[in-house]
């Protein structure tokens, strides 16, 4: 049965329970402004941007909150709606500092954005602006400047809402209301940071992140955190080589829209001085020198003739580098096996799990690597899941690694491993769901092979006959394990054969 | 008690006002009052005398919840704490079946400048509020009662907490009151100095411990108030009225006052009679109880003492701070809530602040919007922002730095702030600011030297004579 | 990009927290518990007991006791901070030995409130309201409507209402005071 139809600029649309008129709207495409609503949160109802004009009513109604009736007819461009944000816009920015061009969130600043749709450059009064705290600290992380701070409440309502651990309050009243923060000096909640997504404004910065970088100059690529098996649902940015920063986007079947504090940061290992940006061989003296990819490749095929044995892979490895690695080791008839490690898991996203495609290994059919043991091959991004007794007591004589310090000295090849940001491919995430990892070419030193590739020619190397597939290949092959017959591959991957990367 | 008796119990048709007396005086009414002037009224052994908790007998000894209900809407009493809705109706709306415990909270914050007829009550006939508290208990089923009083008025607090210790050992309050199945608790809850608390949904976050921001409704408080529960609230002096209409009935107090217009389907009457109040440059500021039908020239006049010697009135704001002002030529009309509604002002809380030609009316407004800017709880973009950005105004007009244009802005900020936001805070900021914007147009203009009215004709004012009027509007 | 000086003293990890106050103190168990009964939560004795503290502590709230009043109501320091910011009665910062309210909201401005703050300011020798006197005896708070209109201007003094008053018995009632 239906329960009933809005129209919304003009689009009749149904009435969905429990769905108030923005999100009928935002579900229709018709975007309509908020700051202090979000889907996530209680609804404050405070910041009044989102006003609209239901017909009949004679005062404009805020749209995050108005309950749809069957025939209620409202609209977000007329006159008297425009009027309605345009006096809201103006009180907002008669004490808003208009300091945008030193304001790290200038370009992705809500304010910013609407006050230029609106068309209020300044607020038209020369009346003298209210000066509150500037520069506060909120933990290690975050800095708060009151007067940028609109006192929409989502940063206090998200530790109250979801994390439960109430570290902000407003204190003050009237137009000295502020955010303060609990005198303990430092976040209790492991996810603070996601305030600073939520913050329509400039208030709440990453200190991590402040002056880094304007945003447009930046590149994003849609990807997945690799700090755990949750894999987070994240947007990478980078710069000219540097990985800048990661922030969630939303999944609601896997992160809804957050992702944790060290998930977030731990983009800095991408950007480590002792990154390897070369193929490596080790030459007579027993130093390991640069050498063009041809040559590492055909070094390695030797290496790896004279000494044939397992392969040892991150736990953080996509599906397709597990599957290669299966074959490689099945060339040499050894074995593949990946490690992971192990850590705290909390009632929220963190899982115990530390990698991020651990089950996907298991999908594989790879046996978890405990202890240290023999390989051949070790294929590191990071320290986490290989430790260094692993790698070490491994003899490994071929080593993919992401930088300079996890290489064993053992290793006669080693080449340089792009980070998760920027290689392409998938992960099995805790609860089964196959997720892609995707490359931002604006992260990480230019022209590194991409592993699927180089482990094929080295395939090629050990096996005259070797067919070379392609990731598509690849994927069809791991398609037709019967362990994956009924797991779902994300849009994009779900004809074998249609890889979204090369 | 003697006007509990002289008022007439059966009247088939609606009386008019009470008789002006032959010096054409509107008499007093002692309902509410009848023990302001009893010497220890609010001890429970002298209230007793004059008849305290008998009407709680009677209700919970021989009339159902509904029964009350009913009485106390065919009464028509309307809330006194501001907004004047039907009580009766609003004890309907709770809901009866529910496994939620019930709360009423008694809104005793009184926080409206120019009010004080709460704290008369409370202070003078505690045990009358406490009786109103319990029969409102019994009719809605309520167990607990939390009376919500500002923190700035300790005699009320002590008052209050005295007439509960009281009752509690004379087995009117606590269990099984009087013998019967009703039981009901009642404590005192002390503000904290917040006027928004006030505000029936910023009273209950600041009864639950927090900042006293009101609440966006629905849900509505009869259905998840305190603590997420069925809540009443209503105003000391409403639920004063509830044990006389029990006595009497609801029809005698329906036949007080003024009757509703029958073809206005919002004017819904002024029945019974009303605490009023005076302030502010007249001779002799006090509280009266009165039928409604007076009006407010006469509540000035004749109770008030008129104006100070040798000035004249020039404005009123007939119910505290939060109404349009009336001009000294807008006086002859009836403190009620419908008829003051009819001339763009409203009764609000009843209780009159009066003007006279010494006040300058830029400085007043700049008074006015200070007192909403600070009041303001912060919580929504345009009472948060607009409130001071108003008084900001005003403040720039007082010290001969304004233009015609700021009155232009002050318009539009008047447009962008009343009715968009959260609670009536924001709009009982805009209509006083804006009615004497508009009244007294030519005393801002007075502070532009140098600058001519660009609207000649007032564009905005409703009454067209109220901007070119000359400066001595109050003489006559 | 010119990238504004960040001032040292913000990237430094901010003081350690208060200590907090064993709350309550003995004195005031009893009235704390008997407070604590008339709710169904902890948080909802906030106002009452931030009122009993303030009086207990000589007229304001420090961080020690915003942190004691925390731990004992169960709610974080930044709540009970929230509380005392907004309450027009609380104080956050030495209040004097006797604090002065003084009425500034419309009747009582007609009826003379600008005078008498400014002889209650000059009385207690400090500049503006909301401060401390340099020896400690007064602190002069402007305050909204106090609800004595009818007998206005009106001046509460330690608690206690004070009306119809005058600045000449303004005066005389805070010279009274020791
Ligand atoms: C800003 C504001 C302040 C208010 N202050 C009071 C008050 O001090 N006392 C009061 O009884 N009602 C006050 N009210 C009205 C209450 O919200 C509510 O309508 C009333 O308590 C209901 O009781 P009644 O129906 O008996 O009048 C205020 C309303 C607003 C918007
Ligand atoms: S800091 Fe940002 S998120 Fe928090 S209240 Fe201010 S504007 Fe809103
Ligand atoms: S919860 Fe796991 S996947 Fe999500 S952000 Fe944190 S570390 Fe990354
Ligand atoms: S209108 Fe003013 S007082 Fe009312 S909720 Fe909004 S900001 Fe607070
Ligand atoms: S988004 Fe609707 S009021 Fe803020
Ligand atoms: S205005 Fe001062 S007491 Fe009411």
């Amino acid at each position: 049965m239906s329960n009933g139809k809005i129209t919304i600029d003009g689009q009749v649309l149904d009435i969905v329970p429990g769905k108030t008129v923005i999100q009928i709207a935002n579900d229709a495409g018709i975007g309509v402004q908020h700051y202090c609503y979000h889907p996530g949160l209680s609804i404050a109802g405070n910041c009044r941007i989102c006003q609209v004009e239901v017909e009949g009513w004679d005062r404009p109604q805020i749209s995050c909150k108005l309950q749809p009736s069957d025939g209620m007819v409202v609209h977000t461009q007329s006159e008297f709606a425009k009027d309605a944000r345009e006096g809201t816009m103006e009180m907002l920015l008669v004490n808003h500092p208009l300091d945008c061009p030193i304001c790290d969130q200038a370009g992705e600043c809500h304010l910013q954005d609407y006050s230029y749709e609106v068309g209020q450059g300044a607020a038209s009064s020369p009346t003298a602006k209210t000066n509150l705290p500037k520069n506060v600290p909120f933990g290690s992380k975050i800095v708060y400047d009151a007067e940028r701070c609109i006192k929409c409440t989502l940063c206090v309502r998200f530790c109250e809402e979801v994390t439960e651990t109430n570290e902000l309050a407003m204190a003050g009243r009237s137009d000295h209301e502020i955010v303060i923060m609990t005198s303990q000096g430092e976040f209790e909640t492991p996810y603070s940071m996601n305030i600073i997504d939520l913050c329509p404004v400039g208030a709440l910065t990453s200190r991590d992140f402040r002056f880094k970088s304007r945003l447009w100059f930046m590149d994003f690529a849609e990807s997945v955190c690799t700090g755990c098996a949750r894999g987070c649902n994240v947007m990478t940015g980078g710069r000219d080589g540097s990985f800048l920063r990661m922030e969630p986007r939303e999944n609601q079947a896997v992160n809804k829209w957050w992702m944790c504090d060290a998930g977030r940061l731990g983009y800095k290992a991408a950007n480590v001085a002792s990154r390897l940006e070369a193929p490596l061989v080790r030459n007579a003296d027993g130093a390991l020198v640069q050498v063009n990819w041809e040559r590492a490749i055909s070094a390695a095929g030797a290496a790896l003739k004279g000494a044939p044995g397992d392969v040892l892979i991150d736990g953080g490895a996509t599906l397709e580098e597990m599957a290669l690695a299966n074959d490689l080791a099945a060339a040499m008839g050894g074995k593949a096996k990946y490690a992971a490690a192990t850590g705290e898991g909390d009632d929220f996203l963190v899982v115990a799990e530390k990698g991020a495609n651990a089950a996907g290994a298991e999908l594989l059919g790879l046996p978890r690597a405990k202890k240290a043991s023999a390989a051949s091959v070790v294929i590191v991004e990071r320290g986490q899941h290989i430790t260094a007794s692993m790698r070490d007591k491994s003899g490994a004589v071929v080593v993919f690694a992401m930088d300079g310090e996890h290489v064993p000295d053992s290793a006669q090849v080693v080449f340089p491993l792009p980070s998760s940001a920027e290689r392409n491919g998938l992960l099995v995430n805790c609860d089964g769901i196959v997720q892609a990892i995707s490359s931002n070419t604006a992260i990480g030193p230019n022209n590194l092979a991409d592993p699927i590739e180089l482990i094929e020619d080295i395939l090629g190397e050990l096996d005259d006959g070797y067919d070379w597939r392609g990731r598509d290949g690849v994927l069809a092959s791991i398609r037709a394990l019967p362990a994956f017959a009924k797991v779902d591959f994300p849009a994009g991957y779900e004809a074998a054969g249609v890889g979204a990367g090369s | 008690m003697a006007a509990k008796k002289s008022a007439s119990k059966k009247s088939a048709s609606k009386k008019s006002s009470p008789k002006r007396g032959d010096d054409g005086r509107y008499p007093e009414t002692k309902i509410l009052s009848a023990l302001f002037d009893v010497k220890d009224g609010w001890k429970l052994a002298v209230a007793k005398k004059h008849g305290a908790y008998k009407n709680l007998e009677k209700a919970l000894k021989s009339m159902s919840p509904a029964e009350v209900i009913d009485e106390v809407k065919t009464s028509r009493v309307r809330g006194r704490g501001g907004a004047g809705f039907p009580t009766g109706v609003k004890w309907s709306f709770v809901p009866t079946e529910t496994d939620k415990p019930k709360y009423l909270v008694l809104n005793a914050d009184e926080s409206e400048p120019g009010t004080f007829k709460d704290r008369w009550l409370m202070e003078l006939d505690p045990h009358l509020v406490l009786e109103g508290c319990l029969l409102c208990a019994y009719a809605t089923g309520v167990s607990t009662i939390y009376i919500y009083v500002r923190g700035e008025y300790p005699l009320s607090q002590e008052r209050l907490w005295g007439a509960i210790h009281e009752a509690r050992k004379a087995g009117l309050l606590g269990d099984k009151i009087m013998g019967t199945d009703f039981s009901c608790e009642a404590y005192v809850h002390t503000g904290a100095g917040a006027y928004i608390c006030g505000e029936e949904t910023g009273m209950l976050e600041s009864l639950e411990g927090k900042r006293g921001h009101p609440r966006i409704k629905p849900p509505f408080p009869a259905v998840e108030g305190a603590f997420g529960c069925p809540t009443v609230i209503n105003n000391v002096e409403t639920l004063a009225h509830v044990p006389s209409i029990i006595e009497h009935g609801g029809q005698w107090f329906a036949d007080m006052g003024i009757a509703p217009d029958p073809d206005n389907p919002r004017a819904l009457g002024s029945s019974g009679t009303k605490l009023m109040g005076l302030s502010g440059d007249i001779k002799t500021p006090g509280c009266w109880e009165f039928e409604f039908g007076i009006t407010v020239r006469e509540l000035i006049e004749q109770y008030g003492g008129g104006a100070l010697e040798g000035r004249t009135i020039k404005a009123v704001i007939p119910g505290g701070l939060s109404m349009p002002v009336l001009t000294a030529d807008e006086l002859d009309v009836p403190m009620g809530f419908d008829a003051l509604v009819k001339v763009g002002s409203g009764l609000g809380t009843g209780t009159a602040i009066v003007m006279d030609d010494a006040c300058d009316m830029v400085e007043a407004c700049e008074n006015i919007a200070h007192f909403f800017a600070d009041e303001s709880c912060g919580q929504c973009t345009p009472c948060r922002e607009g409130c001071h950005w108003m008084e900001k105004i005003f403040t720039r007009i007082k010290a001969g730095d304004g233009t015609p244009a700021d009155l232009d802005l002050l318009e539009r900020l008047f447009i962008n702030i009343e009715g968009r936001t959260i609670c009536a805070l924001a709009d009982a900021a805009v209509w006083p600011l804006r009615s004497i914007l508009r009244k007294f147009r030519h005393e801002f203009l007075a502070k532009m030297p140098g600058h001519t009215d660009p609207h000649e004709k007032d564009p905005h004012a409703e009454d067209p004579k109220a901007s070119s009027e000359p400066a001595a509007v109050g003489a006559n | 990009m010119s990238v504004p000086p960040e001032s040292t003293a913000s990237v430094l990890p901010q003081a350690a927290p208060p200590e907090a106050v064993a709350f309550p103190p003995k004195e005031l168990k009893k009235e704390c518990e008997d407070i604590l009964s008339r709710y169904p939560t902890r948080m909802a004795a906030c106002l009452p007991v931030l009122l009993l503290a303030q009086q207990h502590y000589g007229g304001w709230i420090s961080p020690e006791v915003e942190a004691g009043v925390a731990s004992y109501l169960e709610v974080s320091d930044s709540h009970i901070r929230g509380l005392l910011t907004f309450y027009a009665m609380y104080n956050t910062k030495p209040a004097g030995r006797h604090e002065v309210w003084v009425c500034r909201t419309l009747t009582c401005w007609l009826r003379g409130a600008e005078k008498l703050r400014q002889t209650a300011l000059d009385t207690a020798g400090v500049a503006t309201c909301g401060t401390e006197s340099d020896d400690g005896k007064f602190l002069i708070k402007n305050m909204e409507c106090l609800g004595l209109c009818e007998v206005a201007p009106a001046v509460f003094i330690d608690g206690q209402p004070h009306v119809n008053v005058t600045p000449e018995k303004l005066t005389e009632l805070m010279e009274a005071c020791d």
